[in-house]
């Protein structure tokens, strides 16, 4: 009894205080400001929620939410069916069977992820229109034209799915490479086949896998704006646009977001759930020869044609599309405004990834060197802007910065008696903040890997020898986590590149990026030109894909 | 040099402790060795001196001056403790001399300084090759070569022989701690194996369950155990539980728990107290053979003798003063 009462009293309030007070040091008040600046736009939208709904929200609730609300859930549901059949089967096929080209196929199942999904919708219009592709190819064979209409939120959903299904092949393929084998092997020794094995054990097995990337590309769904509005598709994303931009009504705006957000976080929720007492962890060996089964020379036909499919409509046909149009326009697009529009676009992601690496580092470290424990776990909140869509972030930086330029020229004008314009609002700071925001997590998640293969006790032996936690980082860390850091830089490079709905809304007036311009083509009825800046961010994006399949071959 | 006074850790806010109200002191240039299965807190005991973790309670003195109290900690890399990791931590892109030299790049003859202690460990022919080129004993003297370079006043060893083979372990103990005698620093080594303690440290500490439960020199430790735990770990022994008093026909204290060692229990019955028993099963462990006994008041009991003729019957007995006593 006496014991207990030690206890307590080592964990009384007044103890707990001290502690606190012992233990909080500049590390901690860093994260903490790192994650407040990474939540902000999202406090931000919760906050504005007390002001009430513009003037039109009635009108919009009364008319058009029921067809977000209908188009949005639709669209998430095909999308899971699709990206669950596609992603599942192609990577089921490329870890378990031997075929002609199975390497090859194995990296090029990523591919669709380098074009952007509104791109994609381009190129699938143009195809399928009076006078596109398909027409032509039909007339040439001879044949009558019939005619596809993809400009619904049927199209919508393939065009979704084609682009973004290699999000659960890249998940799923991870888990059947590393965890499934010795499984299955137990399981055929135990008279069960392989087909039965797949359905009893496999898919069970790595459901968490495929919902983790199943919930990739449903964030990246709700993210859409390019295609759903090419395709005169309404969504969330689409209205929030136009209550924005059409409307201009910000509190409207900012009622959708938060619907919107409220979408995503039951999906964050689901997917926690989900992987509740899931702790299959991947316990196989590393280096672990993998046995793959050859068939007959038909079978192994057949499983070619399976898997070369998807890659073959989510990369080979929009890309053939695009060369095509940017071989008729290259003469009035390429020129010197052209060259202009692709380095701004490229100085953007530089200066944007560079922002945000360091930021994530920053946060990974900071969280380390702070010694309390709950503001670790506070610093995991960094990486939640990921799942929140551009449109939402875009108008969630809005609004602060545009309070803080109101409070800025009022102090301009007191002090100088003459009004000015607009600081901060419509510059680079504005954009580079809220991708900041979007892709800290896609900055976070390599760095956090390659810095936990270090183990704790070299920069620990490091703080032994006399050297401070900032200094160890300079001369121990950082030599040892690089590959972590350059690929970080750039993933975000690329995610800047393809980036549209943040962008359109937060770009300086006379700033352009490559993605933005492609849209206004599209937009413009000129979506043949829109086909050189599209292939200049495909062709960017397409070389850290293949960049990343090999880093996560090598996990 | 070092005063703990009732430190105290907990991982999950009190729930359970990994170290529970913790006191001791050691003096200037002594060999310290801390004794305890995995979980006894042993571990934690070394980081929160090192500075590595922080305490929820209690005081860490070194050298007079307090290091970690509730109001204040230093933080480790000012502390001056020398800190040699398990798996060595040495840092895999620098050279060994790189290596040595981080702790000193201040001082004036570090390069000097550096040789001197990699010809201490007698690795100065391979300075300039990376810790991957070495084997892992040569990997475990530049770990300690590197810690001593700073002139620590206090140097930790974190299971420095759990990672080395057997053959080579009994070696590399008695290299790695003339080295540090030789260097003339106070030492603590955490350690499972009681052989380690026994044969290097002045003085042993045992923790159990995150208490210390004794802290004394060898020879004490065998003789005057404080707990049946503490003479378990010098040796397998035998609790002498009131049935197997009768048997034996000793009168014992009823308020004190005693044990017998087993390689003081005799085959023969020249002992202050035997008693009969007959041979149930014989196992042959090589130089030993292990005996599972049923004495005559019915009792099992099981005993690892040198005896290798054994008969069915046989007389078995302990002498007095041999017996261990605990009050618990």
């Amino acid at each position: 009894m006496m014991k207990e009462a030690g206890d307590n009293k080592i964990f009384s309030f007044k103890n707990r205080l001290l502690r606190l007070r012992r233990d909080s040091n500049r590390w901690s008040l860093i994260t903490l400001l790192v994650v407040f600046l990474i939540a902000l736009p999202v406090l931000t939208i919760i906050f504005e929620l007390f002001d009430g709904p513009g003037e039109s929200w009635m009108h919009i609730v009364k008319n058009l939410l029921g067809q977000y609300v209908s188009n949005t859930v639709f669209l998430l549901i095909a999308c899971s069916v699709m990206v669950l059949i596609l992603g599942v089967t192609a990577s089921w096929l490329v870890a378990r069977y031997e075929f002609p080209f199975r390497k090859q196929l194995e990296w090029l199942l990523i591919l669709p992820l380098a074009i952007p999904s509104y791109i994609v919708a381009y190129a699938y219009a143009g195809i399928l229109d009076y006078g596109g592709s398909l027409e032509l190819i039909q007339r040439y064979l001879g044949m009558e034209f019939t005619r596809i209409d993809i400009m619904n939120r049927f199209g919508l959903a393939f065009v979704l799915s084609i682009s973004l299904f290699p999000y659960v092949y890249v998940s799923t393929r991870a888990f059947f490479l590393n965890s499934a084998n010795n499984l299955l092997e137990a399981s055929r020794m135990l008279g069960v086949g392989e087909i039965r094995s797949f359905f009893k054990l496999v898919l069970p097995l790595s459901r968490p896998a495929i919902i983790a990337g199943m919930i990739l590309v449903l964030m990246e769904v709700l993210n859409d704006y390019g295609a759903a509005y090419y395709f005169g598709v309404n969504t969330f994303t689409t209205g929030i646009f136009r209550s924005w931009f059409s409307l201009e009504e910000p509190e409207t705006a900012i009622y959708l977001s938060a619907l919107l957000l409220l979408l995503v976080f039951a999906l964050i929720l689901f997917e926690k759930w989900q992987r509740r007492k899931i702790q299959y962890a991947n316990e196989s060996k590393k280096n672990e020869r993998i046995y793959r089964k050859t068939t007959s020379k038909g079978k192994q036909f057949l499983i070619f044609c399976l898997v070369i499919t998807p890659v073959i409509f989510g990369f080979f046909i929009p890309v053939a599309q695009l060369l095509y149009w940017a071989f008729l326009t290259y003469p009035s697009v390429f020129e010197y405004d052209f060259i202009l529009l692709s380095m701004q676009t490229f100085g953007i992601a530089f200066l944007t990834a560079t922002v945000t690496v360091i930021l994530a580092t920053l946060l990974i470290f900071a969280a380390k060197w702070n010694r309390i424990s709950i503001i670790k776990s506070i610093s995991r909140l960094g990486v939640l802007g990921y799942a929140i869509p551009g449109a939402v972030v875009a108008i969630g930086v809005m609004i602060p910065i545009l309070a803080l330029d109101r409070w800025l020229m009022d102090l301009v004008y007191k002090i100088s008696g003459s009004p000015g314009g607009f600081i901060i609002h419509g510059t680079l700071f504005a954009l580079v903040y809220a991708y900041a925001v979007r892709f800290l997590a896609v900055a976070y998640n390599p760095i956090e890997s390659t810095a936990l293969k270090v183990s704790n006790s070299i920069p620990d032996a490091s703080k032994t020898l006399g050297v401070g936690n900032f200094k160890t980082f300079f001369k121990i860390e950082y030599p040892l986590i690089k590959t972590g850091l350059l690929s970080a830089f750039i993933l975000v490079f690329v995610d800047v590149l393809k980036e549209l709905p943040l962008t359109l809304i937060l770009k300086p007036f006379q700033v352009n990026t490559l993605a933005v311009k492609a849209f206004e083509y599209a937009s413009d009825e000129r979506v043949m030109e829109a086909a050189i800046p599209s292939l200049f961010i495909i062709f960017t994006a397409a070389f850290p894909v293949i960049f990343l399949n090999k880093l996560l071959v090598k996990k | 040099m070092l005063r703990v006074n009732s430190l105290s850790k907990s991982f999950d806010k009190g729930k359970s402790f990994a170290l529970k109200d913790v006191s001791f002191s050691l003096k200037e240039g002594d060999v310290y060795a801390i004794v305890g299965e995995s979980g006894s807190g042993k571990t934690t005991l070394i980081r929160l001196i090192a500075g590595l973790e922080t305490p929820d309670n209690g005081t860490i003195e070194i050298n007079g001056k307090q290091v970690s109290s509730i109001h204040k900690i230093v933080s480790p890399e000012k502390r001056n403790i020398g800190f040699v990791f398990q798996e060595y931590a040495l840092f895999p892109h620098l050279k060994l001399v790189e290596n040595v030299m981080y702790g000193i790049s201040k001082m004036k003859n570090k390069e000097q300084r550096a040789n001197e202690v990699l010809e201490l460990v007698g690795l100065l022919d391979l300075k300039d090759r990376y810790p991957h080129q070495l084997s892992g004993g040569q990997q475990q003297r530049v770990a300690l070569a590197r810690a001593l370079a700073p002139s620590p006043s206090l140097l930790i060893l974190d299971e420095p022989f759990s990672n080395l083979d057997a053959m080579l372990k009994a070696q590399l103990r008695n290299e790695v701690f003339d080295i540090v005698k030789k260097a003339g620093v106070t030492a603590i080594f955490v350690t499972h194996d009681t052989q380690d303690a026994l044969s290097v440290a002045d003085e042993i500490l045992i923790l159990q369950n995150g208490k210390l439960v004794q802290k004394d020199a060898a020879a004490n430790l065998y003789s005057k155990p404080k707990s049946v735990y503490v003479a378990s770990l010098f040796g397998s022994t035998i609790q002498l539980s009131k049935e197997i008093q009768s048997a034996f026909e000793c009168p014992l204290k009823t308020d004190c728990c005693h044990a017998i060692r087993n390689e003081n229990i005799s085959i023969n019955d020249e002992c202050d107290y035997v008693t009969h028993a007959t041979v149930l099963k014989k196992t042959f462990l090589g130089s030993d053979t292990q005996l599972l006994l049923r004495l005559d008041n019915g009792e099992h009991l099981t005993v690892v003798t040198k005896h290798n003729q054994i008969d069915e019957r046989i007389t078995i007995g302990f002498n007095s003063k041999d017996v261990l006593e605990f009050r618990e």
